[in-house]
């Protein structure tokens, strides 16, 4: 019995290989490692599946100027030295041209290694200022507004939109001791400054924290008009702003993207309602827009079973457009499509408008695009607040 | 069957490699070694890299924990600790990095000391609980001693250079990296073989009775301490180097009891079982996935439960190997290795 286990695999060992050797027609490669298990799969496979259905729509649509755009994807289990394993794997084996990495901590462990030597454009799900440097790191971009950028747009809101007319808003911030929760932070206590919204409390906890109630007592306290999570996925999010309710406060609490899920809308039940935040792209049910209806569409079409996506497929898809974008623009001037070529592409992506879907998308002086909307939650849903703001 | 196996002098009796053919086989190994890194791609250098980085750690861990038998769940933070004293002395002071390598370990020894201390008038749980506090500890003060690790976002390191030559590739530090594992197993097997490391083992075997000889447990429990940071010090700078780029997530209390796993499943207290759970941890994922990917082609639908079916597995595996050989991998391989040397004999 052992023995035939062990010829199988042999066997499935060689086929593998065998069917690596046989596929050599030129393809625009692009690969991607996402987190399918660990703790954060319930966002990696959505990512992955939106980009994949991104690049596939786009093969649809004639590929890259005729040249077809192959997929490949590793899991990492959330795990670092697995990413970088899974990375250095693929690029041994595939030679892709563009990458979708899992992390910050994945992007800044492999920005020496993709500036000096792999050269190759790379995107991620993150949106680290870090990521964003173009001086630092030319080939690495952010699919959207940094967290940074994320809190301006926010505060920019807020700044519009005072809960007592002629009076300042005041805000609070409420995020996670961890680099996702503390990224934007220096920048959005600038920005606040600026705009002239007064920060009046900061409140820090652990990345799972469940006792919160000394937080609560301090946003109590402070009593502020908006309350700005950052670092969070779901918890400690629903008993904040239970406690806080409980309270009889009547902040409005706000997140930025990873706060912005359906998940999250229905953890929180009907304390849900009115709770807003900054995505960078449509959601799921603004039929209206024109590329959520193509992805509607192509979903009905090749995964019928399917009847929501959350913002994490979004950004999948985004990525995937932003990839096909630049690559097809080095094929209009004739260039060849490799790293280099692509990064100087990036640059040139200016006012292009995605309809309703993410804006309009320049990559201007830094390597995210410094575009959002905000939107507030109706019944269980996340609807326009406002229209898209560019932060200048 | 082996026979003639007589030992004629004293450094026959005391040789660690006693037979020709277990001398032969080492010598293949270090050829196969030598030769590896002209063969394998990027991919299998960096695996090398971080299973070779995974068994200096797991070495320290066994010298702790396997044989003195104190728990520790604090390896992490002073693997962490040598990663930071390695990056800053290089950014700051622009040491070499062959120096910033023994020096990382001092300082994690420093800090193992430190946190052994308490080993004086506690033991089991209680002491495990206090190496917890030293993660906890040690992790916060990478965030928040903000001018000196560069807080969340951490620190970027050059390349490290040595002898002139960029060590930039995983090819060349995969030379640093076999050269430190080869002394460290090198040491670490010596230890047990002096006045010292039979001291951690009657400590671990029974205290009050190695007190009885005349084994000061304080002392000795320090020295344990100290040895095992070191090396995790030492690993932690061999991890920077590599990296080029730490910050405090590189170092959280999963890691810690990763490195715990890994010497249960290679087995307690054993040079070998640290290698082999080291490699164990490191590589089962990778080829378990690589398994996956291979059903994928044949079953494209099944892959949203055949991936989370990874861990699944990959735990399983743990828990048979520990059921079916509760002395880990370490003892399976010595089971193996006697069929041989007997055969065609069974006993």
């Amino acid at each position: 019995m052992r023995s035939k286990i062990l010829q199988s695999l042999i066997l499935a060992a060689c086929l593998s290989l065998a069917a690596g050797l046989a596929g050599a027609a030129e393809t625009v490669k692009i690969s991607a490692q996402q987190p399918l298990t660990g703790r954060f799969a319930f966002a990696g496979k959505h990512l992955h599946q939106g980009l994949a259905d991104s690049l596939a729509y786009a093969n649809e649509q004639g590929g890259i100027g005729g040249l077809k755009i192959e997929y490949i994807y590793e899991d990492t289990g959330y795990d670092l030295k697995r990413a970088i394993a899974s990375f250095k794997k693929i690029m041994a084996k595939e030679h892709p041209v563009m990458n979708y990495g899992e992390s910050t901590g994945e992007g800044k462990a492999l920005a020496p290694e993709i500036n000096n030597k792999y050269k190759i454009l790379y995107g991620s799900t993150s949106f680290s200022q870090e990521l964003a440097d173009r001086e630092k790191n030319p080939y690495m971009f952010v699919s959207g507004p940094t967290y940074a950028q994320q809190f301006g747009l926010l505060l920019k809101y807020i700044a519009d939109h005072p809960k007592t007319k002629g009076k300042k808003a005041t805000v609070a911030f409420f995020y996670s001791d961890t680099e996702f929760g503390r990224d934007p932070i220096p920048y959005a206590r600038e920005m606040a400054k600026k705009l002239g919204v007064k920060v009046v409390a900061e409140e820090i906890t652990k990345v799972g924290a469940v006792d919160v109630s000394s937080q609560i007592l301090d946003l109590k306290r402070h009593n502020p008009d908006y309350c700005i999570f950052q670092g969070y996925v779901v918890p400690p999010i629903p008993s904040v702003i239970k406690g806080a309710r409980d309270f009889g406060l009547d902040t409005t609490f706000m997140g930025t993207f990873w706060a912005m899920s359906k998940m999250l809308l229905g953890k929180l039940g009907a304390d849900g309602e009115g709770y807003m935040g900054v995505c960078p792209y449509a959601y799921w049910g603004q039929t209206d827009v024109k590329m959520i209806k193509t992805i509607r569409d192509y979903n009905q079409k090749h995964h019928p079973k399917v009847d929501y996506r959350p913002n994490s497929y979004m950004q999948g898809w985004f990525t995937g457009m932003i990839f096909v974008k630049v690559a097809r623009m080095c094929k209009e001037r004739g260039l060849p499509i490799t790293g280099p070529n692509l990064k100087d592409m990036l640059p040139l992506v200016k006012e292009w408008d995605t309809g309703n879907f993410a804006g309009k998308i320049s990559f201007k002086d830094s390597n995210a695009t410094g575009v959002g909307r905000v939107y507030v939650a109706r019944k269980g849903e996340f609807v326009p607040a406002s229209d898209w703001i560019y932060l200048k | 069957m082996r026979i003639g196996d007589y030992k004629e002098s004293y450094a026959a009796d005391e040789a660690v490699f006693s037979t020709p053919t277990s001398r032969f086989w080492l010598g293949v190994l270090f050829a196969a070694m030598a030769a590896f890194p002209f063969f394998a791609g990027d991919y299998l250098l960096y695996m090398a890299n971080i299973t070779g980085i995974a068994i200096v750690a797991a070495l320290g861990l066994n010298i702790l924990t396997g044989a003195t038998g104190q728990i520790s769940l604090g390896h992490a933070a002073f693997i962490g600790i040598g990663a930071y004293t390695s990056a800053i002395l290089t950014n700051r002071f622009g040491l070499p990095y062959l120096l910033c390598l023994p020096l990382a370990g001092l300082a994690a020894a420093f800090f193992g000391i430190l946190v052994g201390a308490p080993s004086m008038r506690m033991k089991g749980l209680y002491l495990c609980i206090t190496t917890l506090a030293a993660q906890v500890i040690f992790e916060f003060l990478f965030v928040h001693w903000e001018t000196l690790t560069g807080g969340i976002r951490g620190l970027n390191v050059p390349a490290p250079e040595v002898f002139g030559l960029k060590i930039d590739s995983e090819f060349s530090f995969y030379w640093i990296t076999a050269v430190v594992v080869i002394i460290a197993a090198t040491v670490s097997r010596n230890l047990f073989r002096t006045r010292m490391g039979r001291a951690f083992i009657a400590i671990r075997d029974r205290d009050i009775s190695a007190e009885l000889m005349g084994i000061n447990l304080f002392r000795y429990k320090l020295y344990a301490f100290a040895i095992s940071s070191f090396l995790a010090g030492i690993a932690g700078s061999l991890w920077v180097g590599h990296l080029r780029s730490i910050t405090p997530e590189h170092f959280p209390l999963h890691e810690s009891i990763r490195y715990l796993a890994m010497i249960i499943v290679g087995g307690l207290g054993n040079i070998l079982g640290a290698i082999y759970g080291a490699i164990f941890m490191t590589m089962i994922p990778e080829l378990l996935q690589s398994v996956l990917k291979y059903f994928e082609s044949m079953f494209p639908q099944a892959m949203a439960f055949l991936f989370p079916l990874q861990t699944v597995v990959f735990g399983l595996l743990i828990v048979v190997f520990l059921v079916f050989e509760p002395h880990g991998l370490a003892e399976i391989w010595c089971r193996i290795k006697n069929f041989f040397r007997l055969w065609p004999f069974k006993h």
